[in-house]
């Protein structure tokens, strides 16, 4: 979505940022013989997710393709499933990346100058604030978790004391895995998830064989790879899971269906809305993460709304949990989905020689 | 380095290593990514007695992406096909997490024996079964675990099924007397089975289906 020849036209509520739902909704609307429609009807969009996650194109074994003229209808819900997920595979544009470079926030503020004039006047309120540049995510649901994975990377890589800044997160995180045994994961779900997450912070202070000390152009490429990327996404999602289990208590009274709003169990809620691939990120979600990775993020909510007087600026809501004072790491929400807010307005990621 | 197969081949040791789930996992033509699973049938169910096997397809992205799991061996249950072990479970689609490894799907396989969701059938002909009566689907899942999954002979099966041949009538999970009653009018035996497994001629329904409906969709 950051490529400025085709602006999507953004934001819409529950606006997945180009994933192309038509099939989804021919195939939802279907008539399941007389019997409801089954519970995966409504969620292309993870569907979609579990296709972007997969990266490359799955070959059916023998027995899983249709070859006849078949109808629609006689087909049971796992086998559309899986054609519909086919069709989503099909169109999703394949160079939409993961995370985009760094773009000046004119690129946004274009795609609303025709349109909603309260959202240019929020942007322009952005810009005047220090808030220059925008890194997009691609919307698949994990872009909470993506954002701030990167953001987090980044800033320690950016930092007046990268040693320091290291060694603090690497000891934040060492007491994870203990973590998330103690909640019964088992250590060979998560073990390479960390591994990948804990190597690419070690690699801004030492290089690992084979490779430099992490670069702009490394960072960039390692969470545009869609193995590693979604091994850090995915060991983010159980740290948050690991945290809302821990202190049920806590969490309880906040944990409810993102769809239908009934209160929800914890385990129930953990395993359907933090562990599964493609869910996205809620309040509740965002309190967790940001308590077990102990940092500061302030998310700039873009939506459009001026106020009574006619005033026009940001909201943040802002999840403070730095053991020290330090900047927080800032996300701008727009209905549906997250992207990244940066000082600067442009980054070099040329290729640097190993 | 090869992540997926890293990964695989650490659930396919985890479910060796564990007697206690009585969770098999086997290698299809050498590849770790085309696998067959297998379990015994839950106790107090119709499929008790029963060893099911199950084809298991690693996919590219896994664990990212969920696992495609069918029923090889041939099940009555309203969340799997009759026809193709297709399987209707969201763990296997938008609720699948990288948490889950084989042998905690497999062991989800298993419980879901344990307590159909007709409300979202996979076999809606099946789910019906279900839904009209409980005891007439629970006869004709016992004997599908016998026929196909090496079940034990119970006593008290309506058309005692010698060995080696199987009965049509309880494999479609209908009355001999239903299907002998409209036989009787010259209609050919197989075409009354499909007609009445099809119109769900079981339990209450019987009363609510009128015998000139039956007669009219054995003559389309």
């Amino acid at each position: 979505m950051s490529d400025p020849n085709n602006p999507p036209s953004e934001p819409v509520p529950g606006d997945l940022s180009g994933e192309p739902p038509k099939l989804a909704k021919t195939l939802k609307d279907l008539p399941e013989d007389d019997t409801e429609p089954p519970a995966w009807a409504t969620t292309d969009q993870a569907a979609a997710a579990a296709e972007i996650a997969q990266g490359g194109a799955f070959e059916p074994p023998p027995g899983w393709t249709i070859t006849e003229p078949t109808e629609l209808s006689t087909l049971g819900p796992s086998t559309l499933f899986n054609m519909n997920e086919a069709t989503i595979e099909d169109t999703i544009p394949k160079d939409r990346p993961l995370i985009a470079p760094l773009a000046p926030m004119a690129v946004l503020r274009a795609e609303y100058e025709n349109g909603n004039t309260i959202f240019v006047k929020q942007i322009d309120w952005l810009v005047d604030k220090g808030y220059k540049g925008v890194r997009r995510t691609r919307g698949d649901g994990d872009c909470f978790y993506r954002s701030l994975a990167f953001a987090y990377v980044e800033r320690i890589m950016h930092s007046d004391d990268p040693e320091l800044n290291v060694m603090r997160a690497i000891s934040t995180l060492e007491t994870t895995p203990a973590m998330l045994s103690s909640v019964g994961f088992q250590e060979l779900v998560f073990e390479d998830f960390f591994d990948i997450f804990k190597n690419l912070i070690m690699r801004i202070v030492q290089p690992e064989p084979g490779k430099s000390r992490l670069t702009a152009r490394a960072l960039f490429d390692t969470f545009n790879n869609p193995e590693e990327s979604n091994s850090i996404v995915m060991y983010l999602r159980l740290l948050t899971s690991a945290q809302i289990r821990l202190d049920p208590e806590e969490y309880a009274p906040f944990l409810f269906h993102p769809e239908i709003g009934e209160p929800m169990e914890t385990v129930t809620f953990c395993e359907n809305f933090v562990e599964a691939v493609g869910k996205e990120a809620d309040h509740v979600q965002m309190t967790a993460l940001t308590r077990a990775l102990r940092v500061n993020v302030n998310v700039a909510y873009l939506d459009g709304h001026a106020h009574k007087d006619g005033e026009i600026d940001v909201d943040f809501v802002q999840f403070e949990n730095a053991p020290e004072p330090e900047d927080p790491i800032t996300l701008l929400y727009r209905p549906g989905h997250y992207d990244i807010l940066d000082n600067r307005d442009q980054e070099s990621l040329t290729l640097e020689p190993l | 380095m090869d992540a997926r197969l890293r990964r695989v081949n650490k659930e396919i040791l985890d479910c060796k290593n564990d007697r206690a789930s009585n969770i098999q996992v086997d290698l299809i033509d050498n590849s770790p990514f085309h696998l067959k699973g297998s379990f015994n049938g839950p106790e107090g169910t119709p499929y008790e007695g029963g060893h099911f096997e199950v084809d298991i397809v690693i996919p590219d992205s896994y664990p990212f992406q969920p696992v495609k799991m069918k029923f090889i061996t041939k099940v009555y249950h309203p969340n799997i096909s009759s026809a193709s072990g297709a399987i209707c479970l969201d763990i296997l689609k938008d609720a699948w997490s990288p948490v889950l490894t084989l042998k905690s799907t497999l062991i989800s396989l298993q419980s879901l024996l344990c307590s159909p969701e007709p409300n979202d059938p996979q076999d809606a002909e099946v789910a019906k079964h279900y839904m009209t009566s409980r005891s007439s689907f629970e006869e004709t899942a016992r004997y599908w675990t016998m026929i196909y999954a090496g079940g034990p002979g119970k006593e008290g099966l309506k058309s005692g099924a010698k060995s080696g041949s199987k009965d049509e009538v309880a494999m479609a999970g209908l009355e001999k007397a239903h299907v002998d009653q409209f036989e009787a009018l010259g209609f050919d035996r197989s075409k009354v089975i499909d007609v009445l497994r099809r119109m769900n001629y079981r339990g209450a329904n019987v009363a609510k289906i009128n015998d000139d409906r039956v007669v009219e969709e054995l003559l389309k």
